[in-house]
């Protein structure tokens, strides 16, 4: 048969081949004596462009800033970045690129969580350092990995701890409905509420309706909530649906207050919901909104616009202000690691990080040898005539997050 | 499940049922006009929505704006069809297919580089808060889409049946060659066709902009427009139109009685259902060869 | 002739040798690369050969991949066996679509294909505590027989496996099915005239598509790592088709150098940052106009041209 045997001895060749020698683990390296390299990658194509394309224009301009200062410890930093397509197949191309081709100091992360969980391990094996800006998949921070950090967004459990305690403690709420989107991050938004419900007050929600990503019609689930009578309805899912669900809601008669998820605290959710959005309240993962009229976010924003003249609408987004804090944390550590610049120094120097941040902007972050969690605030907010205000309420139980570390 | 719940079910079943009926129409179009399964059909859709959206950004008044957007959806259409489509029209039908999937890619990603993925919805002249009939509510918007939707097929059917052009479409969807040697100028009709297409997608994209929000992935709608048409039957307009407001209906029940992940499996449950039992669908006219 | 001789030879030689001088990334693309050929093999003989349209080529993968998850993660059952495991189960369930393909053709039994891949898509979001759902499956590395299966016992492996596909729809495509298959495309009504059985034969195309759909799942699971449904949907499948249509319809050379184009195309776009999708359709749009019958298909009727030119046939 024709094929068959030139394809067998290649069989047989090939398998002799395969004792060859083992690929070295990798050493120092993306480390000169004039630049340090970092490579960066996210979804920059596909439905999840908005937070990759941000997390890059973010980082760029942190970098921008950082070198025209002098740069860390008299060397430049250079960013290498890799669209991820926001598939995990994908993302793994890209970090192996970054790490064995482009050769690379450090992975900075702005691809959510789709495609992080499938680099993890890839990158535990490495040992490189990779610091985690946007994603919420638990595998970053438990368990535990030395060369793991999380920046920006805060643990799974972290969200339920701090809806549950604002729902019932600030809004004053017992009869509580959800109604989240059949996707990863909602899902995990409106699970981690109801568990924490359950921990802390006792309270079991009155309804927890679903609803599929993409559905234009909302009446079965909210005909359901309102048989239920909840007094608030915490919605979880993207500003899309969100817009929606308001306006029907407010059409079939629902005038109870919602509560909605990160996803939708941003000028996204505003423009595409309208007067519908009118008293929601939710939680920012950052203390400003890049439309707040706070003197540092003004600021921040002249710089933002001067850099990036043509941008599209409702840029900046939060993703890029993160992108730009993470990146700050991760220079001051660097900074503080020293001339002598090597993983384990970055390590220890991000370890001892306590409660740093660039600026108002941005909500500090800590590190400690035990545990990788950077940030555990979450800014309340409440929209008042059509923009995100902040919300004069502040946590007080202590979180639970930590004990499993000690 | 008390007679108001029932009923209101029922009404907004048949509101995002129009929804899918509009989308059913114009995916019915090139099928008729052409015989090909056009994947980018969705992303004519969305083409038109944007289209709007910006000459809107520019305060056109909406019945000025509304002409306009078709005839430069039209145009799009005439345009795409000339540089992509003719040169491969003699090819096998898997590389059309394939060739209309690239170019719905083309169009989302260019949508979608400049305007993200943002949500926009356009208020039209009839939007407003809900009508009460009696307990039940409604959105004006979906009353405006239904009776479109209706015009739009008379109009279209008329279209089909009387004018030369349209006689012209079904002979060159019926055999090409055989049209070509009655003296059709089967480019000139194809040329026509996606004008037709991008035309009336635009329009389905003008009626969902004030309620489903403007995105790059607005053409998903395609999917349920497929069930619909093959509930319907894909050569009757009318019967695409019907499917898709049931296909609401029965939709919206499910996510009543079942939850959400039954509602999600129902399309695709009455889809595999229909093509098993009875493919021609409840009016199809066009055989369905083995 | 001699050309496709020294082609083979020369791709054989690279991809062995690959290991000694490529990158770990360059290692992992070519095995991605090598999952895409075998999976393009099992569609082309379906669609190419046979004429049957299918739109549910990566929900098949899909199914190869979790059953091969599964039994490795959650019943410890050692890959060598898991893997002919998954291509067994999505043999079974990709036959069932041969009860369809017996009364529909074209856009009807494309529509069908797309209802059993939304279906499964449902099925696996609907059971997350066995799936993993939305979230995602993550798998350890494999065993063979002891041996850990990474860097490059992994891609040997793959490799080898990719060879036996090849070999495998080269012999199919000659075999008496094979021609059974180019029957039914051509005329059902002749097939039946010539005594072949047109329900059976299409039967027999989905199980064979769907058998080589579950290998390159079940090895797609070793080489990322990491499963979740956003991976098998329907741009996964038009994908698959893009690679047989491009690369040539009906022949395993064809479904080879369109896998290998088409994977490789979006990493050498990384430079076109977010505008990769456009400029990939461009390209794409760029190969069917100029070569509306495949790259494979365009040489081989240029070479029958030549040969024909020079007088002696």
């Amino acid at each position: 048969m024709f094929g068959a045997r030139k394809l067998l001895s290649a069989l047989a060749t090939s398998l002799s081949f395969a004792m060859l020698a083992a690929i070295p683990a990798a050493a120092e390296q993306g480390v000169t004596a004039d630049s340090i390299t970092i490579g960066a990658f996210g979804p920059i194509t596909g439905p999840a462009a908005y937070i990759g394309l941000a997390g890059r224009d973010g980082a760029t301009m942190a970098i921008k800033e950082i070198n025209a200062a002098g740069g860390i410890n008299g060397r430049k930093l250079n960013m290498i970045f890799e669209d991820d397509g926001h598939s995990p197949a994908k993302a793994l191309a890209a970090v192996k690129k970054l790490i064995d081709e482009d050769k690379v100091f450090m992975l900075f992360n702005v691809a959510g969580s789709n495609g992080t969980i499938g680099t993890i391990d890839y990158v535990k094996e490495k040992g490189l350092v990779m610091f985690v800006s946007f994603a919420s998949a638990p595998g970053v921070t438990w368990p535990f990995a030395k060369n793991l950090f999380r920046g920006g967004t805060t643990e799974v459990p972290r969200y339920g701890e701090l809806y549950a305690e604002y729902i019932v403690d600030g809004l004053k709420a017992q009869k509580i409905a959800i109604l989240s989107g059949r996707e990863e991050y909602p899902k995990n938004e409106g699970d981690a509420l109801t568990k924490q419900l359950q921990k802390w007050y006792k309270i079991t929600p009155v309804k927890r309706a679903e609803f599929n990503i993409g559905d234009k019609d909302f009446t079965p689930q909210l005909l359901d909530l309102q048989q239920a009578d909840p007094q608030v309805i915490a919605f979880f899912g993207n500003p899309a649906e969100a817009a929606i669900a308001l306006r029907q809601a407010k059409e079939l008669g629902l005038n109870q207050q919602f509560f909605v998820g990160t996803t939708m605290v941003d000028q996204g959710f505003l423009t595409a919901a309208g007067p519908a959005a009118e008293g929601a309240s939710g939680f920012a993962l950052i203390p400003l909104l890049p439309g707040s009229s706070n003197p540092a976010m003004k600021a921040w924003r002249a710089k933002w616009s001067a850099e990036y003249p043509n941008l599209p609408a409702n840029r900046p987004n939060i993703f890029d202000v993160l992108a730009y804090a993470d990146m700050y944390v991760v220079a001051e550590a660097m900074r503080n690691a020293g001339k002598d610049l090597t993983t384990d120094r970055l390590i220890d120097a991000l370890e001892n990080l306590h409660d740093y941040r660039v600026g108002p902007i941005a909500s500090p972050r800590s590190f400690a040898k035990t545990h990788h969690i950077g940030n555990l605030r979450l800014q309340p907010m409440q929209v008042k005539n059509g923009e995100w205000v902040q919300v004069l309420w502040e946590s007080k139980r202590p979180s639970d997050i930590l004990q499993r570390y000690h | 499940m008390t007679w108001r719940i029932a009923l209101q079910l029922a009404l907004s079943g048949l509101s995002v049922g129009s929804i899918y009926a509009i989308v059913a129409l114009s995916l019915a179009i090139p099928f008729k006009a052409s015989r090909v399964l056009n994947f980018a059909q969705g992303e004519l859709v969305t083409l038109g929505a944007y289209i709007a959206l910006v000459l809107s950004s520019y305060g056109l008044p909406y019945p000025v704006m509304v002409p306009a957007t078709l005839v430069i959806a039209a145009g799009f259409g005439i345009l795409i069809e000339r540089l992509f489509i003719r040169p491969i029209v003699g090819a096998p039908e898997f590389t059309l297919v394939i060739a209309t999937f690239a170019i719905g890619l083309i169009i989302r990603a260019l949508i979608r580089i400049h305007w993200q993925d943002n949500v926009f919805f356009l208020p039209a002249p009839y939007s407003g808060p809900a009508l009460a009939v009696g307990p039940l509510r409604v959105n004006p918007s979906y009353l405006v889409i239904i009776g479109s939707t209706a015009a739009l097929v008379t109009l279209l059917v008329l279209f089909f049946q009387q004018t030369r052009l349209g006689k012209a479409m079904r002979a060159v969807a019926y055999n090409q060659t055989a049209a070509r040697l009655m003296g059709i100028s089967v480019g000139k009709v194809f040329g026509s066709a996606w004008a037709l297409s991008a035309a009336i997608g635009a329009a389905a994209g003008l009626l969902l902009a004030p309620v489903a929000g403007i995105n790059p992935e607005l053409g998903h709608l395609i999917v349920k427009a497929l069930v619909a048409a093959v509930i319907g039957g894909f050569g009757s307009l009318g019967g695409a139109v019907f499917g898709g407001l049931l296909l609401g209906v029965l939709e919206t029940y499910a996510g009543a009685l079942f939850g959400a992940a039954l509602k999600e499996v129902i399309p695709f449950a009455i889809l595999i259902a229909f093509l098993l039992v009875r493919p021609n669908g409840l009016w199809g006219t066009t055989q369905v060869r083995v | 002739m001699r050309l496709a001789h020294a082609a083979i030879a020369i791709a054989a030689v690279f991809s062995v040798a690959l290991p000694l001088f490529g990158s770990e990334y360059q290692i992992y693309l070519a095995e991605l690369i090598l999952i895409n050929i075998v999976a393009a093999i099992g569609l082309n003989l379906l669609t190419g050969n046979c004429g049957q349209i299918s739109l549910c080529h990566a929900s098949l993968m899909a199914i190869g991949a979790y059953t091969t998850a599964l039994l490795t993660t959650r019943l410890a059952v050692t890959y060598v066996l898991a893997l002919p495991a998954g291509v067994v189960v999505t043999t079974l369930l990709g036959a069932s679509l041969g009860y369809p393909a017996r009364r529909l053709s074209g856009l009807y039994l494309a529509l069908v294909t797309l209802g059993f891949l939304e279906v499964v898509s449902i099925a696996i979001e609907e059971f997350p505590d066995l799936t993993g759902g939305v979230r995602g499956l993550k798998l350890a590395k494999p065993e063979l027989v002891g041996l850990l299966l990474k860097d490059n016992a992994l891609y040997f492996f793959v490799l080898g496996m990719t060879a036996l596909a090849i070999c495998a729809g080269w012999n199919i495509q000659r075999s008496r099915y094979g021609r059974a298959f180019d029957a039914v495309r051509q005329s059902v009504i002749v097939a039946q005239a010539l005594a072949i059985p047109p329900g059976r034969t299409k039967l027999l195309a989905f199980s064979i598509a769907a058998a080589f759909a579950g290998l390159a799942g079940g090895l797609f699971t070793a080489v990322v790592g990491f499963i979740d449904p956003t991976e098998f949907d329907i741009s996964a499948s038009l994908r698959d088709i893009t690679f047989i249509v491009v690369g040539g319809l009906g022949s395993v050379a064809g479904s080879v150098v369109g896998a290998v184009v088409l994977t490789l195309l979006p990493e050498t776009l990384r430079g076109a940052k977010e505008y990769g999708d456009v400029v990939y359709g461009v390209i794409l749009l760029g190969a069917l106009v100029l070569a509306p019958k495949g790259i494979v298909g365009s040489l081989a009727f240029l070479a029958r041209r030549r040969d024909s030119k020079g007088g002696l046939t």
